[in-house]
């Protein structure tokens, strides 16, 4: 799900990156009150393991998007929402700079869509409420899966709405929203699954370093709450989310009449093409690209001659180079 | 027994030295981050004007003692995504945008050329900047310019402790090995307590690591000054240069169609 830069516009990206800049101010400030004495190694252990886990994914055909879990339910329940946030987002920095996964522009998408929705909504709101104190299997389980479908789900829907408005793809919104969200629901359950089992496992044998622990919870810091209103209340949002979706899907006639309009190829799109996809009255000339190239070559060949004789006047301690592989 | 795994985030395969060694890492990371805006905001349609920005890895990447054939395969690991970005532009897309030798060819597949192109170069300019001045470097950068140092601490833990989870995972698997009689898959019942195990190996190993840093003076945040080669640096001249020339010329890249100047 990690967005490139090839995917969005500099305005949305902007937007997005001074949004996760204020949620990371907010989040620092609220895990500097902190004072458990094992949060940093805890955040560095788990931010290393999100980034393992993360590593294992595939493409989703026609998005420009990829699919893997993204582990910000997992980090929520063992350091809670504000450190697991800051956690995620280390581990999409680190992926953006040395991984080349995910672009430096679309990081703040990448950590609104992946990082905030997991952690500040999905964990808090769906999670929480599920899981409560318990340390029993199926009950992790059980709110593992749910917070991490709807997360993976929320997210997903941002990536599409975040596409759209930077509209650089073609693909409509309606084809967009039927790529993205139905293989979302089964990376999420899939990472919901693989979240519960892991709970379950720390839960049992580490019971202390799940938020809040069972052994704060029983002193009546933490009440229990019944599970149906909760329940209850998804299944409204799941049927409000349908219908949003069917409405969104068949409810938006610009980008199915532009994709047909693009198809039979004789429709003035002068009025529903997106700012900054077409520039109508560009001529491209066939020369100038060649010529440009020729240029870029030329450029290479001379840095490269010339890092290399100043390399040649270097003493020999100081010829420290990197190998190809 | 400890194994040690090669890690990028520790600088392993990266160069110490390099042309650029001297220059701030906050003049490095504004000139990326100037670029990929500037390159990014070029009409899609405008190949002319967006090969030029090809200029910027090509001539970072002799300076960063690197090869730019290396920052180029390393940027193909993220083609297919991009490509996925724009293959539905040429099936689209049928409107004339060029003619070559007769030959017309379509809006739709100059924008999914603009778009591979874009996400290419994208990835270069982020690859050159950690190639340049290290991981270390750029977190050190965002830390001056105002990223929370509790967040540069997190990238620092991070990047340190995948090598301890590295190293518990090569362990747990030669145990799973020497104890298999020659078993070598994982059955999916076992994963949960093996990854569970796992996690709580490397935390445990993990606060092990930290209180033995308090215990020599670590207080959660890193040293303000950035050393590299055993030398304190900080913004000097040559970096106002630097951001000077390079600030320029993405403003010349982006403002003037050097194509059609010099090509017609």
């Amino acid at each position: 799900m990690h967005m490139a830069d090839a995917l969005v516009s500099p305005p949305v990206a902007i937007t997005a990156g001074v949004a996760a800049v204020a949620l990371l101010a907010v989040a620092s400030r609220q895990v500097r009150k902190d004072s458990r004495p094992s949060l940093i190694p805890l955040m560095g252990v788990l931010g290393a393991f999100v980034f393992a886990a993360q590593m294992i994914n595939f493409a989703i055909p026609g998005t420009g998007s990829s699919g893997h879990i993204i582990g910000g339910v997992l980090v929520a329940a063992l350091v809670g929402p504000w450190a697991a946030f800051l956690t995620i987002c280390s581990v999409l920095i680190i992926q953006c700079l040395v991984f080349a996964d995910g672009g430096m522009l679309a990081l703040g998408c990448n950590i609104i869509n992946m990082a905030a929705v997991s952690t500040l909504l999905a964990y808090p709101f769906i999670y929480k409420p599920i899981a409560g104190t318990s340390t029993r299997p199926w009950r992790l389980m059980l709110a593992s899966a749910v917070a991490c479908t709807v997360g993976l789900e929320a997210g997903a829907f941002l990536v599409t709405m975040e596409t759209e408005a930077s509209g650089i793809t073609a693909l409509p919104l309606s084809t967009f929203l039927m790529f993205m969200l139905p293989i979302h629901i089964v990376i999420g359950l899939g990472e919901g699954l693989a979240t519960g089992a892991v709970l379950s496992f720390v839960g049992a044998s580490r019971p202390d370093l799940l938020v809040p622990s069972p052994s704060v919870a029983s002193s009546g810091e933490h009440k229990r709450k019944r599970l149906w209103p909760v329940l209850a209340c998804f299944g409204a949002a799941a049927i409000v989310l349908g219908v949003c979706y069917v409405w969104i899907a068949s409810g938006d006639p610009d980008g199915l009449e532009w994709s047909i309009a693009k198809v039979a190829g004789n429709v003035d799109m002068g009025s529903l093409t997106p700012p900054t996809a077409i520039m109508p009255d560009y001529v491209n000339s066939f020369s100038g690209i060649v010529g440009a190239l020729m240029v870029i070559v030329l450029l290479w060949a001379l840095t490269s001659l010339i890092s290399r004789r100043v390399d040649r006047r270097q003493p020999v301690a100081e010829k420290v180079r990197v190998k190809d592989k | 027994m400890s194994v040690r795994l090669p890690n990028p985030l520790l600088g392993d395969g990266v160069s110490t030295r390099n042309h650029l060694s001297d220059i701030d890492p906050r003049a490095l990371l504004l000139v990326a981050v100037g670029y990929i805006v500037a390159m990014l905001s070029v009409p899609v349609l405008d190949l002319g004007m967006l090969i030029w920005f090809a200029a910027y890895p090509v001539v970072m990447a002799p300076l960063s003692h690197v090869t730019y054939s290396k920052v180029f395969r390393k940027s193909l690991v993220t083609l297919p995504f991009i490509l996925f970005v724009g293959v539905m532009n040429p099936l689209f897309d049928h409107r004339v945008a060029m003619t070559v030798c007769g030959v017309d060819i379509s809006a739709g597949w100059i924008s999914f050329l603009s778009i591979v192109i874009r996400g290419l170069l994208s990835v270069q300019a982020v690859l050159l900047l950690v190639y340049t001045c290290g991981f270390n470097g750029v977190c050190r950068a965002l830390g001056r310019f105002g990223l929370p140092s509790m967040m540069v601490t997190q990238l620092m833990m991070v990047s340190r402790y995948m090598q301890t989870l590295g190293e518990e995972a090569v362990t747990m698997h030669r145990a799973r090995l020497s104890r298999g009689y020659g078993r070598r898959n994982y059955p999916v019942r076992d994963w949960g307590p093996f990854i569970g195990q796992l996690l709580l190996r490397t935390v445990d190993r993990g606060e092990r690591v930290n209180r033995a840093m308090v215990a020599r003076g670590f207080d959660g945040t890193l040293p303000p000054v950035y050393v590299r080669g055993g030398k304190a640096m900080g913004w000097e001249t040559n970096s106002t240069v630097f951001l000077l020339i390079w600030g320029g010329v993405i403003f010349c890249l982006r403002y003037f169609n050097l194509s059609a100047i010099f090509f017609g």
